[in-house]
């Protein structure tokens, strides 16, 4: 489990990365909290020349506040994020789905930026990006661009960020009154990846619905929205009935897979259930 | 592991037929996959399959083992070993082909076996991974179909796009399956961490039980591969074999 031999360099700025990636195209690969990358190395399923360490980076780190929105540095830790002032003032929910992110020490190295880039639809954190409607700050050698969520991700653990770009920084919107949210993962075994997850925010007024998102992961190649659970839900009563005839329709547009874990038919059955149990909860019903 | 996978293609099934059975001219259609030589009904060549950061490629042969012209079905046998790495991959591809109309459905299904680090991540992503090179292999062919038809209506004499059409069909058939093979390889290497690691320490330094409950994936390789692998990991074994009696040896003079 030795990593073939690649060369490492710590850039201070996103400027020296991105040239530095320039220059070997796609021979190298960005580092950060290495969690994903650093295992896909030593099992040489991945072995660029060129590691370039955004970790250190000071404009990728930590959480500023942007009028109505936060932005969060890409290279800012799963921990930073969950514990962070503003994070829980006004984005709740992203703490809440990242503290349930593998296990402490893996949240400790991992970052934000780096768990939305690698875009594994397994991933808790590409679904709350996409529930939340998160903007990626990615800057390449033609200058910087902001991407949304819903072009972000391409396909399995592709996004649209090029090998010659870096995830800078992800900005998402305060979160008014009235927000509620869960989110439910279902995991074979404690800290494994979920077989599926679903991600509730409902915003609740005068006793019913007006507005709903729900991301759902492992559920496709990418993270997915389920539209026809939100349609079903917004301006609609809220109550157990009404919320579990929308969350029926969490499968639609899926295309989940078969694996030794879990059926495609097992996994529809989870959607359907955990999206029930996250919007209820959410709603506060 | 079986994989299964259909597309179209534009064209009726004799003329399909004799496309998918051209290695060559398939080949290209394939992404990542590269034929290095063709000798009868076997080929070698490499595919490299690339999904976000995970990289794998295979060097391998492959040859038919079936062609049966009137059902339109072939039978293709590959084996392959990582370029990077010691893992394999065996595959065991049938494709058939049935008349849609003016156009053919394609079912490609592909028996996989993995072995080595691939076969250690991952989960189960291969069908997405093989959906999508094949959905990518079949615009291609479509497009070079579509393209040789039209070169042969006027000018162009059949000739020239019926040599193509025949290497098109093998070099699709061996593509497919080299890719699948690939795909496999990253999606098993996630489900079945502890009896890969399992199977590579058994031979050389656990014994006893361990030695004698061969992982599945074992059983699996050895199955489909058959006696090339046997062959070829016995000097090996050998080898092993007799360094360790010398050490053995070695050891207990000096205690």
């Amino acid at each position: 489990m030795i990593p073939a031999e690649f060369s490492y360099l710590r850039p201070a700025s996103v400027d020296d990365a991105v040239a530095a990636l320039r220059e070997r195209g796609d021979n190298a690969k960005v580092l950060a909290g290495g969690q994903s990358l650093i295992p896909l190395l030593r099992m040489r399923l991945a072995y660029p020349g060129l590691l370039v360490d955004v970790g250190r980076i000071d404009e990728m780190r930590g959480v500023r506040d942007d009028g109505d929105r936060l932005v969060i540095g890409a290279a800012t830790t799963h921990d930073q994020v969950l514990r962070d002032p503003l994070v829980r003032t006004h984005c709740p929910v992203i703490a809440e789905v990242t503290a349930t992110v593998a296990d402490p020490a893996v949240r400790h190295r991992g970052t934000f930026g780096g768990s939305i880039a690698h875009a594994d639809p397994a991933g808790d954190l590409p679904a709350l990006a996409l529930a939340i409607d998160a903007a990626m700050e990615i800057a390449g050698a033609g200058g910087r661009r902001t991407v949304g969520a819903e072009e972000f991700f391409v396909d399995y653990l592709q996004s649209v960020v090029g090998p010659d770009e870096v995830l800078v920084s992800v900005s998402v919107p305060k979160l008014g009154d009235g927000w509620g949210h869960r989110y439910e993962k279902f995991q074979s075994v404690a800290q494994s990846w979920a077989l599926v997850g679903a991600l509730a925010m409902v915003h609740r007024a005068n006793g019913s619905i007006d507005e709903a998102r729900v991301g759902l992961v492992n559920m496709g190649p990418t993270p997915l929205r389920a539209r026809s659970v939100e349609q079903g839900l917004t301006g609609g009563d809220a109550t157990a009935e009404a919320v579990a005839a929308a969350a029926d329709q969490a499968p639609a547009g899926t295309s989940p897979t078969s694996d030794p874990h879990a059926s495609a038919d097992f996994r529809t059955h989870l959607a359907r259930v955990l999206t029930r149990r996250a919007v209820i909860a959410a709603a506060g019903i | 592991m079986q994989l299964e996978h259909q597309f179209s293609v534009p064209v009726p099934v004799d003329r399909a037929w004799e496309v998918l059975l051209d290695v060559e001219r398939v080949a290209p259609c394939m992404p990542g996959a590269t034929v290095e030589s063709v000798d009868g009904d076997s080929f070698t060549g490499q595919v490299k399959v690339k999904v976000g950061p995970i990289t794998v490629s295979y060097a391998g042969k492959a040859s038919f083992l079936e062609k049966d012209a009137a059902a339109h079905r072939a039978v293709v046998s590959a084996k392959g070993r990582e370029t990077r790495g010691s893992g394999t991959a065996a595959a065991t591809v049938t494709a058939s082909m049935t008349a849609d109309g003016d156009s053919t459905r394609v079912n490609v299904v592909t028996d996989l076996a993995i072995t080595g680090r691939p076969a250690q991540f991952g989960r189960g992503v291969m069908n997405d991974v093989g959906n999508k090179l094949l959905g990518q292999f079949a615009d291609c062919l479509a497009d070079r179909l579509a393209g040789a038809g039209d070169a042969r209506t006027p000018a162009n004499g059949g000739g020239d796009a019926q040599a193509s059409t025949r290497a098109a069909e093998s070099a699709e058939a061996a593509e497919s399956a080299e890719a699948d093979v690939s795909a496999e390889t990253a999606e098993s290497a996630g489900d079945q961490p502890r009896a890969a690691e399992s199977s590579d320490d058994s031979g050389r330094d656990r014994e006893g039980p361990r030695e004698s409950r061969p992982t599945p994936e074992a059983i699996d390789l050895l199955g489909v591969a058959g006696g090339s692998v046997a062959k070829r990991v016995a000097p090996i074994a050998v080898l092993i074999a007799v360094l360790v009696l010398i050490w053995w040896l070695v050891g207990r003079r000096r205690s």
